[in-house]
């Protein structure tokens, strides 16, 4: 029974990447959210080379998705092909792009839900939250050769979702003020029911059997309903990753993608122990302290019973995995992320910056989704 | 029929008078604030009647209420009234016009060639279609053909915008509406600013009026939109964004340059307009680009509507001006149906048609740059120009309804059940 729900997971080339980003649309003329993701998907001229673009749950929203890359660098490709492939169309329908986990002060009752059987499920189902639910983010997925890898990593990378969190914050602001947390977008998020982590599961058939027990309550029909913080996804033979705020620039969202494919490949290497029922304890606690604080939040470790800086163990864990990025050939990309423990200068903090320099959050969008389109690209690509 | 309503109150009053020192004279004409609450209210409930029972756009209300209470029929409303209350239109057109101004965004265009193409479609097709059907059909010599042309060529900037705004419609039909509106409306002041200069030379072969007047009339309305835009920016650089003040400043510099229009002659909607355009344009800072009029707009806005309603010459309608009207609407509406469908920059067809459909309302620019004509020379002018007068006393009513159906068949309006309409 669940075997039909879930289906075979499909096996994928070890440690190979897929990213997707949900992104903003805007008006260029007050920089609000608008309407138009049908209008632009429909007049799209694209021939899907550098992966797809495809609607959101709302109409302000759209989103763009890699295709499978061996490399952090292929992922970079993609992302600057569909960006700048977005640019043009949206430019051609006067629509301006946005990256950010929030829309800083769009009013959620205006938003319209887009059309489909699925997005017209959810917002029977969910109510206001669908709507709500207009905001951003980034999820990564890393191929696994096997279902018992996707299951161990699963759990393996719920300790590091705190550093996904304050590496990609970027949103601070909701409903026009400042939230004061770093990344408010997983407050949303965390409405539905079944977001959270996954339980303490050791192997796909625990994995199966978990989901058939839901499926009999009657909680979940299939695996995107488990909003989990990372969860399998079968149909790709992949891990995902769902915690991340879209970034403000792609760069980072590469750089992101480089942390996940390195993270993994050292905890594949160095299969460290993971204590994940004593880790269950803590992890909300410790997404809070990432989502409130960033880099500078405390969290707790279950094992040592103490509480440890996320900018001290996430320096560390840098350097930790700097081989495994050497030998997956994006180490280049993991530099930026470096630098941002060592400045503690997110992208939460940059539209800050731009809150105090302009006085108001029309001009912040506007400048965000400039700095979406700024091309960084050379000879060889597009660079950190 | 006012005047004898009002007769025994007057021979009490006056028999009153002379025991009862403190009383004024019989007052002879309505005080201009009262005019304007009574205007106000009588549009207000006959537009939130219709929008309630039979979910027309308010507008038509507005307009209804005006036609009902003005000369061609009730006649509580007459011809002096009208001219106390020009005011007030003019203030509520200068605002609208401005707004329609500040959106023209000719960047787009820019962007997306094959917008330019479809507007200038739209305007070419537009005016030459109906300066043949003026010409050839109902038998106008060219300069009032082509003043027939140049008032009804162009959509309607007010009643696009209130329907938008009462739609609370948002998408890239409700988009290219406003855009199109606004380009055929500066190409329709293009044309009017011309025209003027055209009737002058047949009507008096006065070669100083036909080449001054269209040079001062644009002169004189970038000069003093020129002004109003700057002192605008200019002040509004010392207040926060957005802030209340900068709506202050905003609306009371519209004020001055509909005031300065008006003492030197010169078209409000054109000053007005251009004052917008300016204002979007040397806005490099953002100064003002997100400072939005206030819901106020909408006080004047009725009154304005009820006040055009109150000047349609229903009174001198006959069927033959109705006919070679409907056949003016029709040759407009192929003329912007074939532009959109010929070309609309990236918009399936069936949307770009419903773009065709929203840009049909023909309403107070067309009604007030044609009294401006007229004015000129009375004696032909207002004869010659019934035929866009009865053209945009249709659109008055059917205008609204057009472009709020494009809307929603659009699929870009509020759901029913949230949609509260700009004042309710």
């Amino acid at each position: 029974m669940s075997g039909t729900a879930l289906g075979e997971f499909k096996d994928s080339a070890a440690l190979s990447l897929g990213v997707e980003l949900e992104l903003q649309l805007v008006s260029r003329r007050d920089y609000d959210l608008t309407r138009g993701a049908t209008d632009l998907l429909g007049s799209m001229d694209y021939d899907g080379r550098f992966g797809e673009i495809k609607l959101e749950i709302t109409e302000s929203m759209i989103e763009i998705s890699t295709q499978a890359q061996a490399s952090v660098d292929g992922i970079a490709a993609d992302l600057a092909g569909l960006r700048d492939t977005l640019h043009s169309h949206c430019a051609r329908n006067n629509i301006g792009v946005c990256g950010g986990g929030t829309h800083p002060f769009h009013h959620w009752p205006e938003r319209r839900i887009c059309p489909g059987d699925r997005f017209h499920g959810l917002y029977q189902r969910y109510g206001y939250l669908a709507k709500q639910f207009t905001v951003f983010g980034q999820h990564i997925h890393v191929g696994c050769t096997s279902a018992d890898e996707a299951i161990w990593l699963t759990q393996a990378l719920g300790v590091h979702v705190p550093a996904f969190i304050a590496l990609s914050a970027s949103s601070p602001f909701v409903d026009g003020v400042d939230s004061f947390y770093q990344s408010a977008r997983l407050n949303a998020v965390s409405a539905f029911p079944l977001s959270g982590q996954c339980p303490a599961l050791d192997s796909w058939q625990q994995f199966t059997e978990h989901f058939a027990f839901l499926q009999a309550c009657g909680i979940a029909e299939g695996i995107k309903d488990l909003y989990w913080d990372v969860r399998p996804k079968p149909e790709f033979g992949t891990v995902e990753i769902r915690v991340c705020d879209t970034p403000l620039a792609i760069e980072q969202a590469i750089a992101l993608a480089a942390l996940a494919q390195s993270l993994c490949r050292w905890l594949l290497r160095t299969r460290p122990p993971l204590h994940t029922a004593k880790q269950a304890h803590v992890a909300r606690y410790n997404k809070f302290q990432a989502c409130r604080y960033g880099l500078d939040a405390m969290l707790s470790d279950p094992v040592a019973l103490c509480q440890v800086s996320l900018r001290e163990s996430l320096a560390r864990l840098l350097d930790d995995i700097s081989e495994d990025a050497r030998e997956l050939g994006c180490l280049h990309w993991l530099s930026p992320l470096k630098q941002m423990v060592v400045d503690n200068a997110g992208d939460a903090a940059w539209l800050r910056a731009q809150f105090a320099q302009h006085g108001n959050l029309h001009d912040v969008v506007r400048a965000a989704s400039e700095r979406l389109m700024r091309q960084n690209n050379d000879s060889r690509g597009v660079t950190p | 029929m006012i005047e004898s309503l009002i007769a025994p109150l007057r021979a009490v009053w006056e028999s009153l008078i002379e025991r009862l020192l403190f009383l004024p004279p019989f007052p002879e004409s309505i005080d201009a604030l009262a005019l304007f609450s009574l205007l106000l209210v009588t549009g207000l409930l006959m537009g939130e009647w219709l929008h309630a029972h039979a979910r027309w756009p308010k507008v038509i209300g507005y307009v209804l209420a005006g036609i009902l209470f003005g000369p061609s029929l009730l006649g509580w409303i007459g011809v002096e009234t009208l001219a106390q209350a020009r005011p007030i239109a003019d203030a509520a057109l200068g605002l609208l016009m401005m707004e329609v101004g500040r959106r023209l965004d000719l960047s787009w265009l820019r962007r997306n060639p094959e917008l330019l193409r479809s507007t200038l479609a739209d305007i070419g097709l537009s005016f030459a279609l109906i300066f043949v059907f003026a010409l050839w059909l109902v038998g106008l010599s060219p300069a009032w053909a082509a003043a027939t042309a140049a008032v009804t060529m162009a959509s309607a900037p007010a009643v696009v915008l209130l329907t938008v705004e009462e739609s609370r419609a948002q998408g890239q039909v409700t988009e290219r509406i406003i855009l199109h509106t606004a380009i055929s409306s500066a190409a329709s002041f293009v044309a009017f600013a011309f025209v003027l200069g055209v009737v002058h030379a047949e009507l008096s072969e006065d070669w100083l009026n036909a080449v001054v007047h269209p040079i001062w009339v644009v002169t004189g309305a970038l000069l003093v939109g020129g002004l109003g835009s700057w002192l605008a920016l200019r002040i509004a650089r010392a207040l926060p964004k957005r802030s209340l003040a900068q709506v202050f400043v905003l609306v009371a510099c519209a004020l001055l340059a509909v005031g300065i229009a008006r003492m030197l002659a010169v078209p409000v909607f054109l000053t007005l307009f251009l004052m917008g355009v300016l204002l979007a344009a040397f806005d490099r800072r953002q100064t003002l680009r997100y400072t939005e009029l206030p819901d106020g707009h909408w006080l004047l806005a009725i009154v304005l509507f009820v006040i055009v309603g109150a000047s349609l010459p229903w009174q001198e309608f006959t069927w033959l001006a109705g006919l070679q009207a409907l056949g003016l609407l029709l040759v407009r509406a192929a003329a912007k149906a074939a532009a959109l469908a010929w070309s609309g920059g990236s918009l399936p067809l069936p949307k770009r048609l419903l773009v065709g459909m929203g840009i049909q309302p023909l309403s107070a620019t067309a009604v007030f740059m044609a009294y401006e004509l007229a004015s000129l020379y009375p004696e032909v002018g207002r004869s010659a120009l019934t035929l866009p007068l009865f053209a945009a006393a249709m659109m008055e009513l059917a205008g609204p309804a057009l472009c709020r159906l494009a809307l929603r068949r659009s699929g870009e309006c509020e759901n029913e059940a949230g949609e509260r309409g700009g004042i309710a």
